[in-house]
């Protein structure tokens, strides 16, 4: 308490200089807080991207089905481990899907198409598919009154076809017995434009699929959306447990590439926010000893008169983290607004710029504690380190220098 | 009567064992009784400071050896020391040397915080040491609000008010005109009878000699003349 009162004064005593040293302070804690919002923010935008876009919190597959993706490595009774997963609470959903690479032609064009059959009703409520859709609607696993079964398609292969809304749509692929498979499917909607993702892709109904690819009931993907996306890892986990004979990864596996690349460039945003705290705290640093070398009388004093040595060392200490702390109080007062605004307004980018390989045209923060504790554990810790040095030199001045007239 | 401070061939050498050897304190041998009211004199460089400085545990002795109260001092460090001379000793300064962001008030009660004397104690004798250096009323202004004179009162309660056996005080009266300063001894001379604390001090003044029952004269760092009064 009586070092509390004497670092407050000591901080009120020399005001235009604690204040400039708290300037420099607030104006670096609020630049890494910023920081620190924009990354997670950009980052958790791109991951909440492409979850819901179509790779869930987790996926199942067969062995190594992610690395080398073989028409053969299928989930074989897919109907069980779905009624598995209903019965999950920690699940909100998840979704069947086959994949195949073919050849789509109309009467007079053709091109390389991906094929995946998905499971119409669980893709509705698991991936943002059905909104994807630019022309037409969601599609139904019916046969229409002519014999066809429908198609969606991207719009890439729609313009390379010369296709449309009602137009026959001509696949051929390999079956998963080796079979040549073709048939005739009607365009029944037309998914997002020539730049999207699924531009070169055929979502058919899971069953037409099945019966094109001769694959029977099974599947290649399990794609699940967690009810909290904090648990991928976690719940990953405890379902691989369950089923030994699958692969079960959270999107952190799933999206490996991705998730390095963010882990590795939120790292160097860290390293590089913690060495603007340091030259902030190099100017400090030298603020510190100087008002411990003015004052080395007064420490004299405060020694001869039986203070211990290692309470000066905690009075300087306690100077410059309590000077810290009012900055970074202060600080955190005028992040709060900006990272608010940040967070749920946000601003245009007048050039989109890519996020892990998600295009990004606004910019949103994070609001968290990280955003706001990382900063102030930095801030602190600094504050503690570089006063030590100053708070060793006031600890070992010689009280006979005090006594000493001039 | 024992020796409240008694000092053994005490010797502080500064510099190398050549030409620049000075010889500050040069086997001192003095013993001090309980009650005294010592100044001790001499020219300018004569080992003054340095001596009160070995006996408040402040620095530490080439030789020889301080007991106070039969406590060894020259062998203390560190913690030890510090707690020792927070418990036993009292100092003056020549400059005063306040807190300056203490006012007089918290300035005397610095040390009895630094003991742990519970808040009732500390405020009744803060009270009663502001009174008996004649500053009532004036105990919640900081230094930089007081002249040289009341100060040197603020630092005499300060180095009085946890009793210590010992109050150390190297030129108290030489910032201060000679009124003042004879007034400022006179006020140390009858706390010294009062509670039969020990002073010791130094001084080159004669009208402050003067009032010294104890004079011991220096000299190139040693023992020239012992006269009591
Ligand atoms: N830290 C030191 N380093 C070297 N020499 C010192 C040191 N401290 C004191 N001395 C020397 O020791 C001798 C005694 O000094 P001291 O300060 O004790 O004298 P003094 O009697 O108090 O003098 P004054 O009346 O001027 O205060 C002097 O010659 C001084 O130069
Ligand atoms: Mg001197």
């Amino acid at each position: 308490m009586l070092l509390f009162k004497l670092a407050f004064r000591n901080i009120f005593r020399q005001r235009r200089r604690s204040l400039l040293t708290a300037m420099s302070l607030i104006g670096g804690y609020v630049l890494c807080v910023f920081s620190f919002s924009m990354s997670e923010g950009s980052y958790n935008n791109a991951i909440t991207f492409f979850t819901q876009d179509h790779t869930g919190h987790i996926q199942i597959h067969k062995e190594d089905y992610l690395l080398r993706p073989k028409i053969h490595k299928t989930i074989e009774a897919p109907e069980e481990l779905s009624a598995m997963l209903d019965a999950n609470e920690e699940i909100a959903s998840h979704t069947l899907r086959i994949f195949a690479p073919s050849i789509a032609y109309s009467d007079t064009d053709n091109t390389p198409a991906q094929v995946i059959g998905v499971d119409l009703d669980r893709e509705r409520t698991t991936s943002t598919l059905a909104a994807k859709i630019s022309e037409g609607s969601y599609i139904n696993s019916e046969i229409d009154g002519e014999g066809y079964y429908s198609a969606m398609i991207g719009a890439g292969i729609a313009n390379n076809l010369n296709i449309g809304l009602g137009d026959e749509l001509i696949l051929i692929s390999q079956g998963a017995d080796g079979s040549i498979a073709n048939d005739i499917y009607m365009v029944g909607a037309i998914v997002g434009d020539r730049d999207s993702g699924d531009r070169a892709t055929v979502f058919l109904p899971l069953a037409t699929a099945q019966e094109f690819l001769s694959m029977y009931d099974a599947v290649h993907e399990v794609s699940i959306l967690l009810e909290d996306d904090g648990r991928a890892r976690a719940e990953a986990e405890a379902l691989q447990e369950l089923l030994p004979d699958l692969s079960v990864d959270p999107w952190q596996v799933v999206e490996a590439t991705f998730y390095q690349s963010m882990q590795t460039d939120k790292q160097g945003n860290a390293v590089f926010m913690g060495i603007i705290i340091f030259i902030v705290f190099v100017g400090v640093m030298n603020t510190v000893l100087m008002s411990v070398l003015e004052r080395t009388r007064e420490f004299g004093v405060l020694k001869a008169i039986g203070s211990r040595p290692a309470k000066l060392t905690l009075l300087i200490t306690l100077e410059t983290t309590v000077l810290a702390l009012i900055s970074v109080l202060i600080g955190l007062l005028l992040a709060t607004p900006l990272i608010l605004w940040f967070t749920y307004a946000g601003f245009a980018l007048p050039e989109p710029i890519d996020v892990g390989g998600v295009l990004m045209s606004h910019m949103t923060g994070e609001l968290s504690l990280f955003v706001f504790g990382t900063p102030l554990l930095l801030v602190l810790g600094f504050a503690i380190v570089i006063s030590i040095p100053a708070g060793i030199r006031a600890a070992l001045n010689s009280p006979t220098e005090a006594m000493r007239s001039h | 009567m024992s020796a409240v401070i008694s000092t053994t061939d005490l010797c502080r050498f500064f510099g190398d064992e050549d030409e620049t050897l000075v010889k500050a304190v040069d086997h001192v041998s003095i013993e001090i009784e309980r009650g005294e009211f010592t100044a001790i004199v001499g020219p300018s460089g004569s080992g003054k400071t340095t001596l009160l400085h070995l006996i408040g545990g402040l620095d530490n002795p080439t030789s020889g050896s301080v007991d106070l109260s039969g406590t060894n001092i020259a062998e203390m460090t560190g913690t030890a020391l510090s707690d020792f001379r927070r418990d036993h000793i009292g100092f003056i300064f020549q400059a005063y040397n306040l807190i300056p962001v203490f006012s007089a008030e918290e300035n005397i009660e610095y040390i009895m915080l630094l003991q742990g004397v519970d808040p009732a104690e500390r405020k009744h004798r803060v009270s009663e040491m502001l009174a008996q250096v004649g500053l009532e009323g004036l105990g919640d202004r900081r230094p930089n609000k007081l002249s040289g004179g009341q100060q040197q009162r603020v630092a005499i309660a300060r180095a009085m008010v946890s009793h210590p056996e010992i109050i150390l005080a190297d030129e108290p009266t030489a910032n201060l005109d000679s009124k003042t300063g004879i007034a400022l001894l006179d006020l140390m001379k009858e706390l010294n009878e009062k509670h039969n604390m020990t002073f010791v001090f130094s001084t080159h003044d004669e009208k402050i000699m003067r009032r010294a029952s104890r004079l011991i004269h220096m000299m190139d760092g040693m023992i020239e003349l012992d006269e009591r009064k």
